[in-house]
């Protein structure tokens, strides 16, 4: 079985993705091999050292996200763990579109909760890309992507709601249109009110939402405030200054203006017409189960 | 091409960046030098400031739109044209609508924000011209041809991407390396640029590497980096078309970065007489279906040699071996 590395050294690294491949073995994808973390730790570039990536933090949270989730679908976990592991590791995005610090969050740190979050039931293996992958794919890049993405400023609770859908996560990341925050938290309100409710209609949504991006410039019919660069180095230098994120309360993000409401209620209100549309696939049948 | 429900914008829009600033927390602002930028390029080398840590950068863009966009009498009112930054790999989009110039609606002027630590490397800039139409707001009606680079990180404002040369011992260097201490170099495809890794162990390497001029070495050195260069090309080629991103019928989609402009100057020598996507279908195809990837090898090896230009520097090198042979004899 894939156990946890025997060997955990005080701070992040970078593993680079030439390092990562020989250690992503049949053995470890079928979760039955752990990786030789002493090898590992060898091929590693060190990052500089600070609070912020002090491994023990990150490895405790993994643990926790694993013991509460124990008798739930993996899958579960989601919705707890990215914002906190956002709260924790708290990067700049250049410094998450470095995909040598994902590589070693999978291999280095946690390879046994990639194999329990992502061993396919059905064939019994993990896909690669959990441990070596895109921002969208990737075990911990997509968790922090879609906490970084879908927080409302310092609120993560619309994280939480998006995390709860896996379509809406695992499509909704890949989508450039997420990249504008008042349609990240339109799509994320459609949710909430339980317009959006299977992953079939995530999709769906997703769907008609990209599309009329094409025609339709949705930052100005509804328009964001700049980004607030200050507030989010404030809150990384909390974050180097050795500030503790607890694992029970929802942690609070940096302190950005939120997306204005007029917007995003804006925005909602167009999608749920989109939506109405749209075709979702077995939307009758899904209809007459509920019913 | 695409279908649009609605009237679009015909005629050229096209953008500029005038100038740049950044600014780093309690330092002066520092203006870019024109050296900077490169109309001809179309990019800004942001990495050209000598304010270290700099965390904003301010870039004033200018837009050119045909002026029929604000006539009174044509089908679009409330003509907005917005700038747009965009870097894939940070998910980031920064927006900005440019303020109307002249009276005739063709000049439009505006400053954009770029955060520092929002950026990995390599931004995209372009220009949309947005309008009413039909009583719909927010029609995207035309946008920019050619769009900008932003480089972060860069000082010269260029558009090409040249590969990463390393020079590393191998016996001592990175583990991974080291399985390769007898090679002369080694390509590395993986990264965001690719990367020759020259083996310093290897004895009289970094002589000829740093050799220039018509002389022995000097023909030797530009043999050895054409030929690095088409290793590069092939190494890129196959990574690339090993990674692509599949959409759910199937269709692949071109990469973003350096292995999606390696496919596009590649596959019209790999499938010729083909539309790119086509061309690009038909090698994913040739890959991952039954058969046809083999006899496809020769016409990626053709397409890497003419892209790293091996033909003509082995016949400059042919050329100046005769001209030391008969200085030789004379």
């Amino acid at each position: 079985m894939t156990e946890k590395p025997d060997h955990l050294p005080e701070y992040l690294a970078r593993l680079a993705d030439e390092e990562a491949a020989r250690f992503i073995t049949d053995g470890l994808l079928s979760g039955k091999d752990s990786v030789p973390s002493i090898a590992l730790n060898q091929a590693t570039e060190p990052l500089p050292e600070s609070p912020r990536r002090r491994l023990r933090a990150i490895r405790d949270l993994i643990d926790d996200a694993m013991y509460i989730h124990r008798d739930e679908r993996p899958t579960q976990a989601d919705a707890w763990l990215a914002p906190r592991l956002h709260a924790i590791l708290r990067l700049t995005r250049a410094e998450a579109a470095d995909s040598a610090l994902w590589n070693y969050l999978a291999l280095g740190v946690a390879p046994d909760f990639v194999v329990w979050r992502h061993l396919s039931e059905t064939a019994k293996v993990v896909n690669a890309q959990y441990f070596k992958g895109p921002h969208y794919k990737q075990a911990f890049a997509r968790l922090w992507w879609s906490a970084e993405l879908f927080r409302n400023g310092p609120d993560y609770e619309p994280v939480v709601i998006a995390c709860g859908n896996q379509d809406m996560l695992n499509t909704g990341l890949r989508l450039d249109v997420v990249d504008h925050r008042p349609t990240a938290q339109a799509m994320v309100r459609l949710l909430q009110r339980g317009v959006i409710r299977t992953g079939r209609d995530a999709n769906a949504l997703a769907k008609v939402v990209n599309t009329a991006a094409v025609t339709v410039m949705y930052d100005v019919i509804a328009q964001d405030v700049p980004r607030d660069g200050d507030a989010v180095r404030m809150w990384i230098d909390e974050g180097e200054g050795g500030l503790t994120v607890h694992h029970r309360p929802l942690p609070t993000g940096p302190a950005e203006e939120p997306a204005p409401e007029s917007s995003v209620e804006l925005l909602a209100n167009n999608f749920a017409e989109l939506f109405a549309d749209a075709p979702v696939r077995g939307r009758r049948a899904d209809e007459e189960e509920g019913g | 091409m695409k279908v649009f429900p609605y009237p679009r914008l015909r005629g050229t829009v096209s953008l500029r960046v005038d100038s740049a600033r950044v600014k780093a927390p309690a330092q002066p602002r520092e203006q870019l030098d024109s050296r900077a930028r490169s109309v001809i390029e179309r990019a800004v080398a942001l990495g050209a400031a000598e304010t270290e840590d700099w965390e904003t950068a301010v870039l004033t863009v200018s837009a050119t739109i045909p002026s029929k966009a604000t006539d009174p009498t044509g089908p679009w009112s409330e003509v907005v044209v917005v700038a747009v930054l965009t870097d894939r790999t940070t998910n980031t989009r920064v927006t900005s609508t440019l303020a109307r110039e002249t009276e005739d609606g063709r000049d439009w002027c505006g400053e954009l924000q770029v955060l520092r630590s929002d950026i990995h490397d390599r931004a995209v800039l372009t220009v949309q011209v947005i309008a009413t139409v039909d009583g719909v707001p927010g029609r995207i009606v035309g946008e920019a041809a050619e769009d900008w680079i932003v480089d972060v990180r860069s000082d010269v404002p260029t558009r090409e991407q040249s590969f990463d040369i390393k020079e590393v011992g191998f016996t001592k260097g990175p583990r991974w390396l080291q399985g390769f201490s007898e090679a002369p170099w080694i390509v590395n495809a993986s990264g965001t640029v690719p990367t020759v890794h020259i083996n310093t162990d290897f004895e009289g390497m970094a002589d000829v590497l740093g050799a220039e001029g018509r002389g022995p070495e000097g023909l030797v050195n530009a043999m050895l980096v054409s030929q690095m260069a088409a290793e590069v090309w092939t190494a890129v080629f196959h990574s690339a078309i090993g990674d692509l991103e599949i959409e759910d019928d199937g269709t692949p989609l071109f990469p973003h970065g350096w292995q999606g402009e390696v496919l596009r100057e590649m596959l019209p020598d790999v499938v010729p007489e083909r539309t790119l996507e086509d061309a690009l279908r038909e090698v994913h195809r040739r890959r991952v279906g039954a058969t046809g990837w083999t006899e496809l090898q020769p016409r990626i090896q053709y397409a890497a040699m003419r892209r790293a230009e091996v033909p003509r520097v082995l016949s400059e090198t042919v050329r100046g071996l005769d001209k030391l042979n008969r200085e030789d004899e004379a």
